[in-house]
């Protein structure tokens, strides 16, 4: 060993340079991404503000604009469905900083945001859209989280089929979000997968597309 | 941070070692990879063959050690039978030139070659297993490296002689690679196997630490251990080559690698108690714990690999089972997923090595740039041909634990 133990020790020096550079680098990345949620959160927040502002004006002032502050709430869901899918994906590439943690509550609050402006919409300007929230969860046992990527697809589905006549508002329960812990006390939510139509019907576990469908329809009439 | 992406970390970050440790051993050696020692005098030497069923090939094997270029009487070829089933020994008696010994009974290749070793007159032995053909010049290249009195054994390169099958040729491709690989450990005097194909060992040495152990299953790994604890050295003699004949079918194949694999565990577990022990030098504290951690770290990254793909699996059989339940189509574009993590970049980086030790492998080996196909076969030695090796360690181990080691 005396005769090459420099060897070693250089490889020793040398892995631990590569690989505290690549975990820097990592580390790079993360919070890269982390800012560039955080920029486009700051646009998407002031988009909302404007939005809402524009709902207000409209519900007191000039109710015969109920069209444009529905289409403006359609607009920003998709907005907010978009960024949700850019956080998806960051997730999955995240995996030494706890950074995104903070971007995720702060979406799921604009859901919840996005949910209540569609609830004081829906009675001010007697739209006919259903409010379909989707309460999942995340680090589940594998069933459950099966259960939910089923779910998942189904309501894409739905969604696909009915357009703007579907808001769809998916929310974790599990985010530590006060209000949503309020939602899931005052709707008794107990497991996931679980929908809430119209803030009237609960279904708990996976529901099948055309039982949806159906209850979909009979809240239409 | 997650548990698993610890796991992850730890195994680049010993990855990422042993590939750093072999570049610069080759770095400050890659002048000498084949300089050969000077002849000073031709050594006695006792040619050992161990033959068990092998009438296809030993008439070729014997062929070839005669054909040697050394000095005729300065070489004894002992053919031993160990009690084979087929026309071995009726082949092998009607050769001349040879000592033929017929034991009558079949007790495995250590207890075989030992046979050998105490009917041989020369000082050093050359075990030649009976489907290897060695190249002429070889023991005049192997020999001059016992002028040293530490050394202990001496070892060839071996090829592959059967290259129809891909399987064979991706054999051949490894076997380029372990030589070279080889070659590397010899320069911090950690050549860990004297395979049999051709090895030569000092015949003092092999009395002194009584043969080749007949318990288990990779003689010439153990007694390459055994080399090294009693503080002789083993090299590697790159130059020198040896063609043997390899499994032409995933069965054989298989069978040959649990065997390995059972026996390094055995070797393993023999010399348990120089792990890390600084007197042993080299052999205890870097052949014992790197044969040790790489086994422990192939057969945890199994059971990570397990965990992760398997619960993928399961997740999507679960999902599909639900989405036919529920009317949900099962088929779907998948969304592209190309964001870089810190597992992007090690993970090339490891991948990028790879292809560098192979290439440099090959280069030291006169083995690059044969083709289009060729290079094919290098690719898929690349990306599907190591992933085995796990799957046949879990065997080894399986099979290690049932107490099911007979061979």
């Amino acid at each position: 060993m005396v005769r090459f133990g420099d060897l070693f020790w250089k490889a020793l020096v040398l892995t631990v340079v590569v690989f505290l550079l690549g975990v820097l680098l990592g580390f790079a990345l993360e919070r890269n991404r982390t800012g560039e949620i955080e920029r486009e959160f700051q646009i998407i927040d002031l988009q909302w503000s404007d939005a809402k502002l524009q709902t207000l004006y409209y519900q007191n002032l000039e109710p015969r604009f109920c069209d444009f502050a529905i289409r403006e709430n359609l607009e920003f869901a998709d907005r907010v469905y978009n960024e949700g899918l850019n956080i998806e994906d960051y997730d999955r590439a995240t995996f030494l900083t706890n950074d995104l943690e903070l971007e995720k509550k702060k979406y799921a609050l604009l859901k919840v945001e996005f949910w209540l402006n569609s609830i004081v919409l829906k009675g001010k300007c007697k739209a006919k859209y259903i409010n379909l929230v989707y309460f999942f969860a995340n680090d589940l046992e594998l069933k459950t989280e099966s259960e939910q990527d089923t779910q998942s697809e189904i309501l894409k589905d739905l969604k696909e089929k009915y357009g703007k006549d579907l808001m769809l508002i998916p929310l974790p329960i599990d985010a530590d979000v006060s209000v949503i812990n309020v939602m899931k006390g005052t709707y008794n939510i107990s497991r996931t997968p679980a929908i809430l139509i119209n803030e009237k019907i609960k279904l708990e576990g996976l529901q099948s597309f055309d039982d949806l469908e159906l209850l979909i329809k009979n809240e239409q009439l | 941070m997650e548990f698993i992406t610890g796991v992850y970390l730890f195994f680049i970050f010993v990855s990422l070692y042993s590939v750093f440790l072999i570049l610069l051993i080759y770095l400050r050696n890659r002048d000498k990879l084949y300089i050969e020692r000077e002849i000073k005098g031709f050594y006695d030497i006792s040619i050992v063959i161990p033959a068990y069923n092998k009438e296809d090939s030993i008439l070729n094997t014997i062929n070839a050690v005669k054909n040697m270029d050394y000095p005729l009487s300065k070489m004894e070829i002992l053919v031993i039978d160990d009690g084979s089933k087929d026309k071995t020994a009726e082949i092998a008696r009607n050769i001349s030139g040879i000592r033929f010994f017929e034991k009558g009974y079949n007790s495995g290749k250590s207890d075989t070659v030992n046979f050998g070793v105490k009917n041989a007159r020369g000082e050093i032995i050359a075990v030649i297993d009976a489907d290897s053909y060695p190249e002429k010049d070889s023991f005049k290249k192997m020999i001059g490296y016992f002028d040293d009195p530490e050394v202990g054994a001496v070892t060839a390169s071996c090829f592959v002689k059967n290259t129809g099958k891909i399987i064979e040729k991706l054999q051949a491709v490894e076997y380029f690679l372990i030589a070279f690989g080889r070659k590397i450990l010899d320069f911090v005097d950690s050549v860990y196997v004297t395979p049999g194909s051709l090895s030569m060992y000092r015949k003092k040495l092999l009395v002194e630490v009584g043969g080749f152990d007949t318990n288990n299953i990779t003689e010439d790994i153990e007694i390459a251990w055994k080399i090294l604890k009693n503080k002789y050295k083993n090299r590697m003699c790159l130059s020198a080559k040896v063609y043997t004949e390899v499994p032409s079918n995933l069965k054989q194949w298989w069978r040959q690698r649990l065997r390995w694999n059972i026996g390094g565990f055995q070797t393993v577990y023999k010399y348990r108690d120089s792990f890390f022990k600084k007197s042993l030098n080299m052999f205890g504290l870097f052949v014992v714990p790197r044969f040790f951690i790489s086994h422990v770290l192939s057969i945890t990254g199994f059971f990570v690999f397990v965990y992760v793909f398997g619960r993928e699996i399961f997740q999507k059989i679960t999902y599909w089972i639900f989405s036919i339940q529920n009317g949900n189509t099962i088929l779907e574009v998948p969304r592209l997923f190309l964001i870089p993590s810190v597992f992007t970049f090690f993970i090339l980086l490891l991948f990028v090595f790879t292809i560098v030790f192979t290439y440099i492998g090959l280069k030291t080996m006169n083995k690059v740039g044969v083709g289009f196909k060729a290079n094919l076969i290098i690719l898929f030695y690349l990306l599907f041909y190591l992933t085995l090796y796990p799957l046949v360690l879990l065997h080894s181990l399986y099979l290690l634990v049932m107490g099911n080691i007979r061979w």
